[in-house]
């Protein structure tokens, strides 16, 4: 009796509070929608460079089978790039425009049919590891049934694939996790920490006695940012420093460079936090959609793997995500040595959103009790 | 608009759902004075209480702090009222004087000030030994006493205070109100919400909200007379059967009379007992009955809230 009185009270309570009830029972149906709708489907192709230094009629036919070849539930290959040069896709992957540039070799053609042997080069980005792994296999597997085919109409011939790898040797798994971490810590930790920090005021009644100061919603979001950033700040560059200096973790590009886009993040972070805690009613649930938030971020930022090979649908909302420009900014500097600079575009992203949290939050909040 | 008004509400109206917290209220709260919002839990006292400070935002009407609208400049009405909740909403988390601090730099004392204003307050209202302590650990009185600080912080014109001697001890209760007595001496107007009908008497006037509405106004005497009609005296005579007092000037209505070996006692209602019970006795006399004892019926505003609530309900 005692039991089924206690049972009946917190079902009672639950069903009070509509709107976190709404965010814990969607979640899951949510997440799996967004799930499906970013992994589900075919996904985004990944953008590739040819440099077709041949030209004759055998290498056209290479690429359209490389065009055909699914990259093992990754999509297909597509060629966004044609290179006269070797070069030239050694650059275009080194700008990041592509992760993969595929060279046929002059004289491609005229190896084929006479039998020799041809050297088919590739050129892969390191620092995706994962994806310029499977696309080195992709194109082994592809060039393989490619042989068979044209072993039959012309006869036998062999071939050779070498590789160069850029920003290499070998990324190791701590190196390309490192953003992946910081994402967590930078963007989870302090936006779900914030988050709450409103309505605790709110469900504390000292909210209140607050607004019966002078002050207005900008004094309140400001100090509050202010005082977060500062607490967390600290935590930031402890683990960052921790990780480089102490573990060892290989940073290519300045260790500066990457303190100013982990910043950036953090304030967006705390932003984003601000506007949640603004939005909800009591600290349940700020922590509930600060959750929530993530979960986007996590599938569609680049999180588990690059946005660029997600279905096109989902990019538009990757490129909404302040973590998307972290993640691409903080491995292009710390992987590829870039400069802040050269990551110019999603700083300014970053500080964009930030301005657009901070605004809207101020904006939201009510000075008043109700 | 009107400069002798402290606070000024026109058609007070606030709808939550389809529950009229308060409705169409109307209240004239002059400066310097000390006014009572009285009523049963849930008549609106609060909700009133937080339209007037704009921390909510009424349905329908107009409130005015010293003939400023609320609505439009809040800011201004701000820095001229202090505000005590009915329950403890300041930071438990921070000491007496961290939170005495913070709100003296929020209304814009310099850090000097603010301390030298800080330890003002700490004396006045004994909690010099406790400025370390942190409000969360606080007994009950204590927090009652922090809170009154803050809303006094900024020295304002006016003070509103919501049940503040709710589940405070008799001498505390009693050292409040001497304390807002000084205040009040020292030009500053308060309001105070309350269901103690002792405390109520010593408001200069009462408003009485019931349900919403204000069902009566006035001084704590004009309540009363209000609620029975007029004075009650008490009259003991002797004699075997009582007199008829009908037709005397100012005799309203006889309440009550009771014989008891020979003499009798008379309740009666009239419209001013200080004038009238010298009168009433004398008339008697002059007809040959002869009178014992003579005196006004004191009658407690619980009385009159009762009356005057049952008199609503029906």
């Amino acid at each position: 009796m005692i039991l089924t009185a206690l049972i009946y009270k917190d079902i009672k309570q639950l069903l009070r509070d509509p709107k976190t009830l709404v965010m814990v029972l969607l979640m899951p149906v949510i997440v799996l929608v967004m799930f499906v709708a970013g992994y589900g489907g075919p996904g985004g192709n990944i953008p590739i460079a040819v440099a077709n230094l041949d030209g004759g009629t055998i290498s056209w036919r290479l690429i359209s089978e490389l065009k055909r070849a699914s990259a093992m539930g990754l999509g297909s290959f597509e060629v966004v790039k044609t290179a006269y040069t070797f070069e030239e896709a050694y650059d275009s992957v080194r700008k990041g425009e592509v992760y993969a540039a595929i060279i046929i070799p002059k004289g491609f053609t005229e190896e084929v049919f006479l039998g020799k042997e041809t050297q088919v080069g590739i050129i892969l980005d390191a620092s995706y590891a994962d994806i310029s792994e499977r696309v080195y296999r992709v194109l082994v597997l592809t060039m393989q049934g490619f042989q068979q085919k044209v072993t039959e109409k012309y006869g036998g011939f062999t071939f050779n694939i070498y590789r160069v790898t850029i920003y290499g040797p070998e990324v190791s798994k701590i190196d390309a996790f490192l953003g992946v971490v910081m994402s967590v810590l930078l963007h989870l930790v302090p936006m779900s920490l914030i988050a709450v920090s409103i309505s605790r005021e709110r469900e504390r009644r000292t909210f209140e006695q607050l607004i019966m100061t002078p002050i207005s919603s900008y004094d309140i979001i400001m100090g509050k940012l202010l005082a977060y950033m500062i607490v967390t700040m600290a935590d930031t560059f402890l683990t960052l420093g921790l990780a480089v200096y102490v573990f060892k973790v290989r940073v290519v590009g300045s260790f500066l460079d990457l303190m100013v886009i982990s910043f950036l993040i953090l304030i967006c972070s705390l932003s984003m936090g601000l506007l949640i805690s603004v939005l909800s009613k009591n600290q349940l649930q700020a922590y509930q959609m600060a959750i929530f938030a993530f979960i986007p971020s996590m599938l569609f930022s680049g999180f588990i793997m690059p946005a660029e090979l997600l279905s096109p649908k989902v990019k538009i909302i990757s490129k909404l995500l302040p973590l998307y420009y972290f993640l691409k900014a903080f491995r292009n500097i710390q992987i590829r040595g870039w400069t802040l600079y050269d990551n110019i575009f999603d700083a300014l992203m970053l500080i964009g959103e930030t301005i657009v949290f901070l605004l809207t939050a101020i904006k939201l909040l009510k000075l008043r009790v109700e | 608009m009107s400069l002798e008004y402290a606070v000024e509400t026109v058609n007070l109206t606030k709808v939550f759902g389809n529950f009229k917290a308060v409705d169409n209220l109307n209240l004239k709260i002059r400066k310097g004075e000390i006014f009572g919002l009285l009523g049963p839990n849930g008549a609106g006292k609060t909700t009133t209480i937080r339209m007037i400070l704009g921390l909510i935002k009424p349905t329908k009407g107009v409130v005015r702090v010293f003939g400023i609208q609320v609505e439009k400049e809040r800011r201004k009405v701000l820095k001229m009222t202090g505000y005590m909740p009915q329950r403890f909403s300041l930071y438990e988390d921070l000491t007496v004087e961290e939170n005495l601090m913070l709100y003296a730099l929020l209304y814009g004392y310099n850090r000097r000030e603010a301390r030298e204003r800080v330890k003002e307050l700490l004396e006045e209202l004994f909690l010099e030994e406790f400025k370390d302590r942190l409000a969360g650990n606080l007994s009950g009185g204590m927090k009652q006493r922090l809170a009154l600080a803050v809303a006094l912080v900024h020295k304002p014109k006016l003070v509103i205070v919501d049940e503040p001697t709710a589940g405070v001890d008799p001498p505390l209760r009693r050292y409040f109100w001497k304390y807002f007595k000084d205040l009040n001496k020292r030009g500053v107007t308060i309001i105070v919400t309350t269901h103690y009908m002792d405390e109520a008497e010593n408001c200069d006037r009462l408003a009485l909200i019931f349900r919403g509405r204000k069902i009566a106004e006035g001084t704590p005497l004009e309540i009363k007379r209000l609620a029975f009609g007029g004075d009650i005296i008490e009259i003991l005579l002797e004699a075997p059967s009582p007199p008829k007092l009908e037709g005397i000037e100012g005799v309203k209505k006889i309440l009550e009379s009771e014989r008891y070996n020979g003499t009798v006692s008379i309740k009666v209602l009239v419209d001013d007992a200080s004038s009238r019970l010298i009168s009433i006795v004398k008339r008697l006399e002059s007809n040959g009955v002869k009178v014992v004892r003579g005196s006004q019926v004191y009658v407690g505003l619980e009385d009159a809230f009762i009356k005057l609530i049952g008199e609503q309900a029906q």
